[in-house]
């Protein structure tokens, strides 16, 4: 078990190192950072001089070298825009980031798992086609489109809710719904599918053959089994929310990490997406790797492969 | 109802019986998205026949932001309405079908063709290949989707085959991913190992017997992921690096008309939404059904 | 027993002293003019991402952004307020330029200080201007000779020849920063990163809390020489135009900036808002590289025709609710020397007229229409409009960072048959905008117009220092390039914002005061109602 483990972080590291050079390079194939930087009327020398401020025009292995030196220390270099450490305004936006995704995520699983244990309760039937209708809408309407219909119903003609901006859970629902729309036609689908499988395995069988009413089958036994898939589906979602929420945060006004990332690539603040897109590496290929190490300890057949 | 039996020992069906399978397997397929489909491919196909007016060009004479031809201001000659450069909402749906339709399925193709052959070839390949294939297939998708497609699009400028080679390259990952999970498997199989045994090189044992078996599995992927592909365009849009105007595609009329939402335009982002969800439908239904037909364990794509 | 004669002493002189007091109370409120407390809080919904450099005077980045800002944070010696382009007096009490432009003195108000509480002394304004680095600092560098303090109010800059465009330079706050005083020790102390994120200036509010990027905290400061109205102003990005209309509604947001075309009829038709159709940049097509005989927009008959192709009107209409300016100048006549010209026609049949004698009956094929970045809609419409002429477009969509750096690099960055549909908005004078787009080695303009006798008469503009003939010589030049459709005008487009009901305001030129800009500065001028409007 310990090699497996001592494995797998092995792997995790080659990988954000990848991960690392990769968004190095192509960050600098977007272009000069200079000009955007510099005033509209900077001649050759102006931006020779911010070019060289920023250390852009040091040859790239060097470059590459200095920003691992950012990512050890912690630092992950200094925004050209900001003119703050990355670090600094990451942590600054995770928190919002994780409150927009917690809360979407709950709302993907409040709608998605109930959805979809009805649907795969009720097979076939009128139940499991509305289950149908509500993936199918999850899937083939756009967040931003989503938002700005919310905004429009219960800000601006109910006046229920505040438009945009963060605050209290009023300022958080609607973004929440708008973000984890499309994940809840995932988590129904994944929950029919688990469920059905279940309940068809023998344990069930074995169950129902006891004498065991239905609803205690289900809520006892299968509801337990079919969940461990959909759970770790969701804990990668959220991850995926964190950094992937970029139109709701335009949308909502909502100070995330999405949206300090996207206005970062149009300023070609290379420093703050290096460091994001490392940090956001550094989440999500943590979280694989304790997914990993989770279904190794629940399924010992998994640790024997490598 | 015949279903494709992937037992432990048979061999794989040969090409020509695979066709025949198929073309029985179509007649039963789902009815609804088999028409919506095909009508969505014709329209694409025809678009310059059906369409009455020039998708991109304000049409002579018309109003600007006219409703749809029923209500009051209309015009039988725009009958869904037109936008904000006068141009005719109907025609931009249609030659939008063949934009959306080819960057989706197009799309799909790089990204199932990509992400299947490293898949395979990870796979089958084994030891160092597979480790090099997976770990840049987990820093790829560590890397987040919607921002590495900016970044291509920036470097590559927008224009309609870049954002399908875009599309292609974000969403690989997820055939691999899988495509290589059914290799391990099927390596294990004997018809696999009699092939080997025989002396066939790896080439010829990928190219019979492992490709024409995962592509069960690659072809559910597919029809899930088009409505993904398509959904994408729209975002990418709305970032400012989708198909770029004047070309009509269905996300990109969606995110231009995004203030009309408030000021009561309607007809401007609910037709090309209905079009959109009317393309997810179809491939749903139809993954749905492909994946029940061809192999029930594929419960967890 | 006191006498009659006594009392009445005594009474007289406690009238005279109670009179006096009176007096000199109210002699004393008047001096202090009407001690407004700031109450109440305001909201400004900006429209795209907030810039930290933005804060920070002294790395102003040129473009008309920073001004927003700094007009909040700081304070300058000049600058450009109301219908004055840049020489009302603020930090300054008054100013004098050399009448041979050889040196300007300013005097210093009393008891001005920063947020800090420390006098702004003629130091600080010494090592404003020598460690501005911004734009423009190295024009402002060269020309100087050397700041003399003559004594603790009052500062001399004496330059090492006649600096005629100093005034206007220096006291334009979307041109440079180098007016806009910063606490020497305290800019010192923190260093030019630390002031960014911690500014210290001498404008009417300071900055109570940043979040970067996104919002930013502003508190009235109750030092300021003028009366700041309201307290709390806070300053927030929301990048979607929908949504800032949506707070608007809402009361979220009491002034918005930049309401989408789509919207501006729902804000109009609003009671409880109040549309502010700011005039803002120009824009123009240009012809890269038409010296070439072999592009057909050398011919001057073609160029005409472009002209009288498109539909300007149109344009406006669609693009601005009518609420922009046709006008015929490609320069915006709120610089110096900036001439009027009259609108031009749109006359269909001219224009074919034209192009067939150019021997263009048939029209032709340009390879791409370029719009400056993200104002698509504009250059789709140009495309269509010229479609009547026979001169068939494809339109190049290309992101802002792409375009900077093809602009820069010059006529090989646009091969082929190109337009570009340019706009801008520059301050200061008409040479600014000169030098940027249309002279040979222009930083925008670089190698793709380069006509000789206007550079050199432009040239000659730049030597001279008499005004007559300096005003003269611009005429000269901006009639050239219109008579001869070098650049082709298309429109002024307003830049629309929105009032909120708890604003006051009778019309909405009272919040948006300041001519040469599309911000609702000055910022200590605004008022809440004391009851909304319904």
């Amino acid at each position: 078990m310990r090699q497996f483990i001592v494995l797998r972080i092995l792997y995790s590291i080659v990988t954000l190192l990848i991960l690392s050079l990769t968004i190095f390079a192509i960050v600098r194939l977007t272009g000069d950072p200079a000009l955007l930087m510099a005033e509209p009327g900077a001649r050759p020398e102006d931006l020779a001089r911010v070019r060289h401020q920023w250390g852009l025009d040091r040859p790239w292995p060097v470059q590459y070298l200095s920003f691992m030196q950012n990512v050890f220390s912690g630092e992950l270099g200094k925004s050209f825009n900001y003119r703050l450490p990355v670090s600094e305004l990451y942590f600054q936006r995770l928190p919002n980031s994780l409150q927009l995704a917690l809360a979407a995520s709950v709302i993907s699983l409040l709608v998605g798992i109930p959805a979809g244990i009805i649907s795969a309760v009720r097979v076939n039937s009128l139940w499991d086609n509305l289950g149908k209708i509500i993936a199918l809408l999850g899937l083939s309407i756009p967040g931003f489109w989503l938002g700005l219909v919310l905004i429009l119903v219960f800000s601006v003609w109910l006046r229920w809710l505040p438009t945009s901006g963060t605050g209290d859970w009023r300022h958080l629902i609607m973004p929440a719904v708008a973000l984890g729309w499309y994940f809840s036609a995932s988590m129904l689908r994944l929950t029919r599918s688990s469920m059905l499988e279940v309940m068809r395995s023998e344990y069930i069988k074995l169950a129902r053959l006891k004498g065991l009413p239905e609803t205690v089958v289900i809520a006892m036994h299968a509801f337990k089994n079919a969940l461990i898939p959909v759970f770790t589906l969701a804990g990668v979602n959220l991850v995926v929310m964190v950094n992937a929420a970029v139109i709701i945060e335009v949308i909502f006004a909502w100070p995330g990490i999405g949206r300090l990332l996207y206005e970062g690539i149009f300023q070609r603040d290379f420093p703050l997406v290096q460091g994001v897109v490392v940090m956001a590496g550094f989440m999500i290929i943590g979280v694989n790797l304790l997914v990993d190490v989770l279904y190794a300890f629940i399924d010992p057949r998994i640790r024997l492969t490598r | 109802m015949p279903t494709i039996a992937m037992s432990k020992t048979a061999p794989a069906m040969p090409l020509a019986g695979r066709l025949k399978h198929a073309m029985t397997a179509l007649r039963e397929a789902p009815l609804l998205a088999v028409l919506i489909l095909a009508g969505l491919i014709a329209v694409a196909v025809f678009a310059e026949v059906i369409a009455p007016h020039d998708p991109t060009l304000p049409v002579p004479g018309a109003k600007f932001f006219a409703p749809p031809f029923w209500m009051d201001g209309g015009s039988l000659n725009t009958p869904l309405g037109t936008d904000f450069q006068a141009r005719d909402v109907l025609s931009r749906l249609i030659f939008g079908a063949r934009v959306s339709l080819l960057v989706g399925l197009m799309g799909t193709l790089v990204a199932g063709g990509l992400g299947t052959a490293l898949g395979i070839l990870a796979g089958y390949l084994g030891a160092w290949v597979d480790q090099v294939v997976m770990r840049f297939t987990d820093a790829w998708l560590a890397l987040p989707s919607l921002v590495f497609a900016i970044f291509l699009a920036t470097m590559l400028g927008p224009s309609m085959w870049n954002i399908v080679i875009i599309l292609g390259l974000v969403y690989w990952t997820r055939y691999a991913r899988v495509i290589r999970g059914e290799v391990l498997s099927l390596r294990e199989r004997e018809f696999v190992k009699l092939a080997e045994i025989a002396g066939a090189s790896k080439w010829r044992v990928i190219m019979r017997h492992i490709l024409p078996n995962v592509m069960n599995t690659a072809m559910v992927l597919a029809s899930l992921t088009v409505g993904v592909v398509i959904i994408a365009e729209a975002s990418l849009s709305f970032l400012g690096v989708g198909v770029p105007p004047p070309q009509p595609a269905w996300g990109l009329m969606l995110s231009e008309a995004r203030p009309t939402l408030m000021a009561g335009q309607w007809w401007l982002t609910v037709f090309p939404g209905v079009c959109i969800a009317l393309i997810v439908l179809a491939t749903q239904l139809f993954g749905d059904w492909l994946r029940v037909r061809l192999d029930p364990q594929l419960r967890n794509l | 027993m006191r006498s009659p004669m006594h009392r009445l002493l005594i009474s007289a002189l406690i009238v005279a002293l109670v009179g006096g007091s009176v007096a000199v109370a109210a002699a004393g409120a008047a001096a202090d003019p009407a001690k407004i407390v700031p109450k109440g809080k305001m909201t400004l919904a900006w429209h795209v991402g907030i810039a930290t450099r933005w804060l920070d005077p002294q790395e102003h980045d040129g473009t008309a952004t920073p001004d927003n800002f700094i007009t909040a944070i700081h304070d300058a010696l000049i600058k450009n307020q109301g219908t004055m382009l840049y020489d009302y007096p603020a930090l300054a009490e008054r100013f004098e330029f050399a009448p041979d432009a050889t040196s300007a003195t300013f005097w210093l108000r009393q008891g001005v200080k920063f947020h800090n509480g420390e006098p702004v002394t003629p130091e600080d304004v010494k090592f404003t201007y020598e460690n501005y680095r911004g734009a423009k600092a190295d024009v402002l560098k060269e020309q100087t000779e050397r700041i003399e303090i003559i004594d603790d109010r009052t500062i001399r800059f004496v330059f090492k020849g006649p600096f005629l465009d100093f005034p206007l330079i220096f006291g334009t706050a979307n041109v440079s920063g180098a007016a806009w005083i910063v606490p020497a020790k305290y800019y010192q102390k923190v260093g030019p990163d630390g002031f960014k994120q911690k500014p210290i200036g001498a404008g009417p509010y300071k900055l109570v809390r940043q979040e970067p990027g996104t919002k930013l905290e502003l508190e009235a400061f109750e030092g300021y020489y003028r009366p700041v109205h309201v307290k709390q102003f806070t300053i927030v990005s929301v990048p979607e135009g929908a949504t800032r209309v949506a707070m608007l509604e809402r009361d979220e947001a009491d002034i918005i900036y930049l309401v989408p075309g789509e919207l501006i009829g729902r804000v109009k038709g609003d009671a409880k808002l109040m549309l502010a159709p700011v005039l803002s940049g120009s824009w123009w097509l240009e012809f890269p590289g038409f010296q070439n005989p072999k592009n057909p927009f050398h011919d001057k008959r073609v160029r005409e025709a472009v002209s009288y192709a498109i539909d300007r009107r149109a344009m406006n209409e669609a693009e601005a609710a009518g609420l922009g300016k046709v006008s015929g100048n490609w320069i915006n006549n709120d610089v110096q020397y900036a001439i009027d010209w009259p609108e031009f026609e749109r006359d269909l049949g001219r224009a074919k007229q034209l192009m067939s004698e150019a021997g263009y009956a048939n029209g032709f094929n340009v390879d791409w229409l370029t719009p400056a970045p993200a104002y698509y809609s504009r250059g789709e419409r140009i495309i269509a409009q010229l479609q009547d002429i026979g001169i068939r477009a494809k339109l190049q969509v290309m992101e802002r960072g792409v375009f900077l750096q093809r602009q820069q690099g010059g006529l090989r960055e646009w091969p082929g048959l190109q337009m570009i549909l340019n706009g801008a908005r520059i301050g200061g004078s008409w040479a600014n905008w000169y030098e940027a787009h249309f002279k040979c080695g222009g930083f925008n303009s670089k190698d793709r117009y380069c006509v000789q006798e206007l550079d050199a008469k432009f040239e000659q503009y730049e030597k001279s220092i008499d005004p007559d003939e300096r005003k003269q010589l611009a005429e000269e030049v901006q009639r050239g390039i219109l008579e001869n459709y070098y650049l082709v005008p298309v429109f002024r487009h307003a830049f629309v914002n929105a009032i909120g009901p708890r604003i006051a305001a009778e019309r909405w030129q009272d919040i948006f005061q300041t001519i040469t800009t599309g911000y609702a500065y000055p910022w200590e001028d605004i008022k809440l109602r004391d009851k909304a409007r319904k």
